[in-house]
């Protein structure tokens, strides 16, 4: 859990959201509380029984935070080449 | 008042077989009751009529008047008179007092057991501040009994008022000494005892004799004078009522009170209670019992105390961190069961060893903490959202090193205790285990 | 909880905490100090921290300057003439000479090192779940002095053949060679150069409705430095001969060049949008992994265009597969005409029963989820299409396989996220347990289990209970349970272990775990585990392949079940990944076998793209 990268790692906070969309590759989850959408592979969801949209998931996250200030331009080139992966 | 209820066992051993039956007129100082094996005569405490012989009690009707006379024990020699007078340990344990001053200790030390530990309790220090000059006589024939060269009383530097009295009364004597103790517990626990008056840490099964010496309470040092001087047997008892009573929380404090009193008189002549409460506990907070009102107090009941109401934590999961120097499993699930707690998991402290199995606990190492956290950690791992802990000063100290960041709350066995007459909880410890002793003792 | 001074001299080189408040002027003694073994437990609930804590042979018998609390770590502000530390990497050095001591001294002759999982499991009889910290230790055991000597390097004979070795079937591989792949008007191979008919994309696209575009480039060592989709896989071209089954007869398979799958959807998205290895292939490419093309290989690479969001439809990818396989398919046709005398090398494969020697059994966990999470299984022509039964319309239930069926392409892999722990269709054909396996003297292989991991937690049982069945009717003494990847796979991964676990039989788990992949659950016959990881930090690195089963893990693998077997010890790991534990294991295995193990690279070795030297190192 320690990651020397860092410096609010630990602090682990408990998540719920909404699942809003399933295909057969992957779950996407609007958070409650206003705080985002993801959208992940099914191999990293783990339910009892068949997920299916409407159901709520919990999980413990922390902060992404910035590990440096450069911007890597082949990302850049990446992302303007197939646009904003999802809209 | 009630009757009078004399239990047959009132030390460690066998019970006594009573020689009375129902009918019988009995004196202060009757003989009523003889060991079976291990044991000390038992005496009536008041004048008046056996009503009942139960299988564990005498019960007896006392008189409207109680003179002060007894009837006295026959002469003897200084042991012998101790045995005959009945005489256990006050302190609580009970182990017959004869048996444990009669050896031989080749100029060893005679360790007095002044520490009061268990907070709360007042009437040894009363003692020793009025009773000071019996309380040496006390000591210094337990001293010759047992050929002892040295005799250290240890009494915690805090109690003043005691330390002076003792000091005065000691000043003259070439071979009495105190040791001050810190206001920690178990320091009257007896293998502390004597580990701080003489440096040695007994294992859990070794006697003060492993250590050249014997370990008396203040009390029975009293009892012994009173015994050689007065040929007066055992039947009275020095002891402290406190908690939520009608008159505050200050402890009364009684002298030689008759031994199988209930504890509901003994409460209505303290200002009775002050309605509601949480339980009464016979004995001191942390080793002491629930009781009932009509129990009745036995040689070693040092305490009466009533508490107020017990918190509720609605059924939320709870870990028990049993210690030898606080309640037994039975005793701190008890304790959870009044708080409304449940038991989702029971550990011992690392150095709470018993001799056998069942056996009452016994520490290792008495307020010197082998450390807690992974108690704490199996806590947490086992859904434990409380835990409550009979530990030492020192060992709840570390309790609070990772309980509260670990988001379990801790409430401490003698909580509704030290709420009722207003204690500082036993949580952090702040002050040190080392106290600056007299010059030579003195 | 305090320690004893045998405690304090097994941990001589860990921090140094006290257990409880310790008062100024104290001389520290091991009755101060807290167990180390709880440290991390301590450390994950933020009740400790460590840094700048002397070791614990540096306090003893030092005095404390300061009261300190309980958990104080002792640092040199508040305890007075501790000794200097003895050396800079003390940790590692310290377990390293340990473990060594250990496997040298006779007494305990073949008790060993190795990677336990450490994680404690209680009383209850499922799963229980654990706070998902520590990483696994990659571990092995060294053989036992003597008892099962592994054979020395140049002898190879078993040291006792109490009972015939037995050869149930072989499988032949012919091997032409392939110097250069152009395009042409037909599909032909002509000496040494493949030829790959123009127009043939147009048949590609027709295939399904679902496939919008498709292109195949050529790429050559000389180009390796080129642009990619992500790779979605990379298959061997090979083709049974005659009436050859699959897993038996003769194989025909083209050297030096291999099939490597890329695409997108319409809108440019990846298919296997998650952890994409997209970039320049030389550095996204973990050179001659089982499963990757080897350094040379030329690349008949397809990027297929699937309709537009079918990337996450389990139609999408199987398209993308099935279209790319209508162009190998025709290059097997070719293979199979071919001109025996452009045969290069003739390789036999025999599968060899071992009665009388401890019986293994291999499972291997494989995907489906659904989607890009699944396989096809058993097709006719080496990780071909045709024929095979996708895994996921299986229900993901144990299907078993002679280890030859496996290196013959039994498995069509369509798994297609996590690019570094993936297993392409090519490791399968070259897996390193199966083969390792195979050839060990000292055990019996009897077969190799592919079971499937579903969605959801109810049929993730379903299935390892299957498992548990199949492993006991098979008598197998010894088992290896590997899985790709992490997730929650990892929930029937240790469940299928615990299945055979619970039935006496020794199992050895193999998966990438580190730091990225440690194990969501655990339970208590996982004692046995090997770490597939090689990426210098633990992660999933995005290169693919990087952090798959490698022949280093088989090795250390059958070490360590032999071991087991044996009813020897594995010590156990720490509960923090620590990767010395590996190099420690390999160095205990190189020593009983007297051979000299070569490691593979990672990631290291590449050319350092602009994304991993910002994201990673």
């Amino acid at each position: 859990m320690t990651d020397s990268k860092l410096n609010y790692g630990e602090k682990l906070l408990y998540m719920e959201g909404i699942v809003v969309e399933i295909d057969d590759c992957s779950i996407a989850v609007d958070l409650k509380g206003r705080l985002g959408y993801f959208k992940a592979p099914k191999r990293m969801f783990i339910s009892d029984t068949e997920p299916k949209v409407g159901q709520v998931f919990g999980w413990n996250m922390s902060f992404p935070e910035q590990l440096s200030d450069e911007v890597n331009e082949k990302y850049i080139t990446n992302i303007k080449k197939h646009g904003c992966k999802k809209d | 008042m009630r009757n009078i209820q004399i239990l047959l066992r009132q030390h460690v051993g066998a019970p006594c077989e009573a020689i009375v039956k129902a009918g019988d007129a009995v004196k202060k100082g009757t003989l009523i009751a003889t060991p079976t094996g291990l044991g000390a005569n038992i005496f009536s405490s008041v004048y008046g009529v056996v009503e009942e012989v139960l299988e564990d009690r005498i019960v007896i009707k006392p008189d409207a008047e109680q003179p002060e006379e007894f009837v006295e024990i026959k002469e003897g020699d200084k042991l012998e008179m101790v045995k005959e007078a009945g005489i256990v340990g006050m302190g609580g344990a009970g182990f017959p007092t004869s048996v444990k001053i009669g050896t031989d200790l080749n100029g060893g030390y005679v360790l007095v057991n002044a520490a009061e530990c268990e907070p709360g309790l007042r009437h040894n220090m009363a003692q020793l501040e009025e009773q000071t000059d019996i309380t040496i006589r006390g000591l210094k024939y337990c001293m010759e009994i047992c050929n002892a060269g040295k005799g250290i009383i240890a009494i915690k530097k805090k109690n003043e008022k005691a330390v002076e009295a003792v000091r005065a009364a000691i000043k003259d004597e070439d071979n009495i000494f105190i040791h001050l103790m810190p206001d920690i517990y178990p320091m009257g626990e007896e293998r502390a005892v004597v580990r701080e008056c003489l440096d040695v840490l007994l294992e859990t099964t070794q006697l003060p004799s492993a250590a050249n010496a014997v370990v008396i309470n203040c009390e029975t040092l009293l009892r012994i004078a009173e015994a050689i001087e007065l040929r007066k047997p055992s039947f009275s008892k020095h002891l402290t009522v406190i908690g939520k009573l009608n008159d505050g929380r200050a402890p009364h404090v009684y002298f030689d009170m008759p031994v199988g009193m209930a504890v509901e008189d003994l409460i209505e002549m303290s200002s009775g209670i002050e309605e509601p409460y949480g339980e009464i506990i016979m004995g001191g907070p942390f080793t002491g019992k629930s009781t009932t009102l009509e129990s009745p107090i036995t040689k070693t009941t040092g305490g009466i105390i009533v508490t107020v109401e017990f918190p509720d934590l609605h059924g939320a999961p709870v870990g028990l961190l049993v210690c030898a120097c606080g309640g037994s499993e039975d005793r701190m699930r008890e304790i959870c069961e009044k708080m409304n707690g449940k038991v989702v998991s029971v550990a011992a402290c690392k150095q709470a060893v018993a001799a056998k199995p069942g056996a009452p606990l016994k520490c290792e190492n008495p307020g010197n903490c082998p450390g807690q956290a992974q108690k704490v950690l199996q806590f947490k791992k086992d859904g434990a959202e409380y835990t409550i802990i009979g530990n030492c000063s020192d060992c709840s100290n570390t309790v609070m090193g990772s309980a509260p960041q670990m988001k379990l709350k801790v409430f401490h066995q003698t909580d509704h205790v030290m709420r009722t007459i207003g204690h500082p909880l036993y949580r952090r410890l702040t002050i040190s285990k080392q106290v600056e002793q007299l010059p030579n003792g003195k | 909880m305090s320690i004893t001074a045998e405690t304090a001299k097994e941990h001589a080189k860990d921090p140094a905490v006290l257990c409880c408040r310790a008062e100024e002027g104290i001389v520290i003694e091991a009755a101060n100090l807290e167990d180390p073994a709880i440290f991390d437990d301590l450390v994950d609930s933020g009740l400790l921290n460590l840094d700048g804590a002397l070791t614990i042979e540096q306090v003893l018998g030092a005095k404390l300057t300061k009261t300190c609390d309980s958990l104080s770590p002792l640092t040199a502000d508040v305890v007075e003439g501790f000794k200097a530390a003895t050396e800079e990497v003390v940790e590692e050095v310290a377990e390293t000479e340990e473990v060594t001591e250990v496997v040298a001294a006779p007494v305990v002759a073949g008790t060993t090192a190795g990677g336990v999982l450490k994680i404690h499991i209680g009383e209850g009889k499922d799963i229980d779940l654990e706070i998902p910290v520590g990483g696994l230790g990659g571990a092995v055991a060294a053989a036992p002095g003597g008892a099962v000597a592994l054979p020395v390097a140049g002898t190879t004979e078993a040291p006792v053949a109490a009972q015939e070795e037995k050869v149930v079937r072989t499988l032949t591989r012919k091997h032409f060679n392939i110097t250069e792949v152009k395009r042409g008007p037909e599909t032909k191979l002509e000496g040494t150069v493949l030829y790959i008919r123009e127009g043939i994309e147009e048949e590609v696209i027709a295939t399904s409705d679902l496939v919008k575009d498709f292109a195949i480039e050529i790429i050559t060592p000389d180009i390796y430095h080129t642009y990619s989709e992500t790779v979605m896989d990379v298959q061997p071209i090979a083709t049974k001969e005659g009436e050859s089954e699959l897993g038996s007869g003769v194989t025909r398979m083209l050297d030096n060049v291999v099939m490597m799958l890329t695409g997108t959807d319409e809108g440019g998205v990846q298919i296997g949008e998650f952890g994409s290895s997209e970039g320049y292939l030389d550095e996204n490419i973990m050179w001659n992994r089982p499963g990757c093309p080897d350094k040379g290989d030329i690349f008949i690479k397809g990027n297929i265009v699937v309709q537009e969001h079918t990337n996450m439809e389990r139609r999408g990818p199987m398209a993308a597969h099935t279209a790319f396989d209508h162009v190998t398919q025709e290059i097997r046709e070719v293979l199979k005409k071919a001109d025996e005398s452009l045969v290069v090398e003739i390789e036999e494969i025999e599968q060899i029963r071992r009665p009388g020697k401890k019986k293994v059994v291999i499972v291997k966990e494989i995907m489906g989820q659904g989607a890009m999470h699944d396989n096809y299984i058993l097709p006719v022509e080496p990780v071909g299409v045709l024929g095979s039964k996708a895994n996921v319309d299986l229900g993901n239930v144990p299907v078993c396989v002679s280890p030859l069926e496996v290196l013959d392409g039994a498995i069509h892999a369509i798994t297609c996220i996590g690019p570094a722990s993936k297993e392409m269709s090519r490791h399968y054909f070259r897996e390193p347990l199966v083969l390792e396996a195979l050839k060990d003297p000292e055990v019996d292989l009897c077969g190799v289990i592919f079971v499937g991991s579903p969605q959801i937690n109810a049929e993730k049982f379903y299935v390892s209970r299957r498992v548990g069945h199949t492993v006991e009717m098979l008598d197998a003494e010894g088992a290896f349970v590997t899985t790709e990847g992490f997730g929650n796979n990892h929930i029937d991964f240790a469940s299928h272990i615990e299945q055979i676990g619970m039935r006496g039989i020794p199992v050895v788990g193999m998966s990438f775990c580190a730091v990225q992949g440690a194990l969501v659950v655990g339970n208590k016959h996982m004692k046995y585990m090997v770490d597939n990881n090689k990426s210098e930090s633990g992660i999933e690195n995005e290169i693919l392949a990087c952090n798959t089963l490698c022949h280093e893990d088989a090795i250390r693998a059958l070490a360590m079940l032999k071991t087991a077997m044996a009813g020897e010890e594995v010590k156990a790991a720490e509960k923090k990944w620590n990767p010395n534990v590996k190099t420690t294991n390999v160095e205990l295995t190189d020593e009983a076998t007297g051979t000299k193990m070569e490691l593979v690279d990672n990631e290291q070795a590449l050319p350092m793209s602009q994304k991993r030297k910002e994201k990673y190192d």
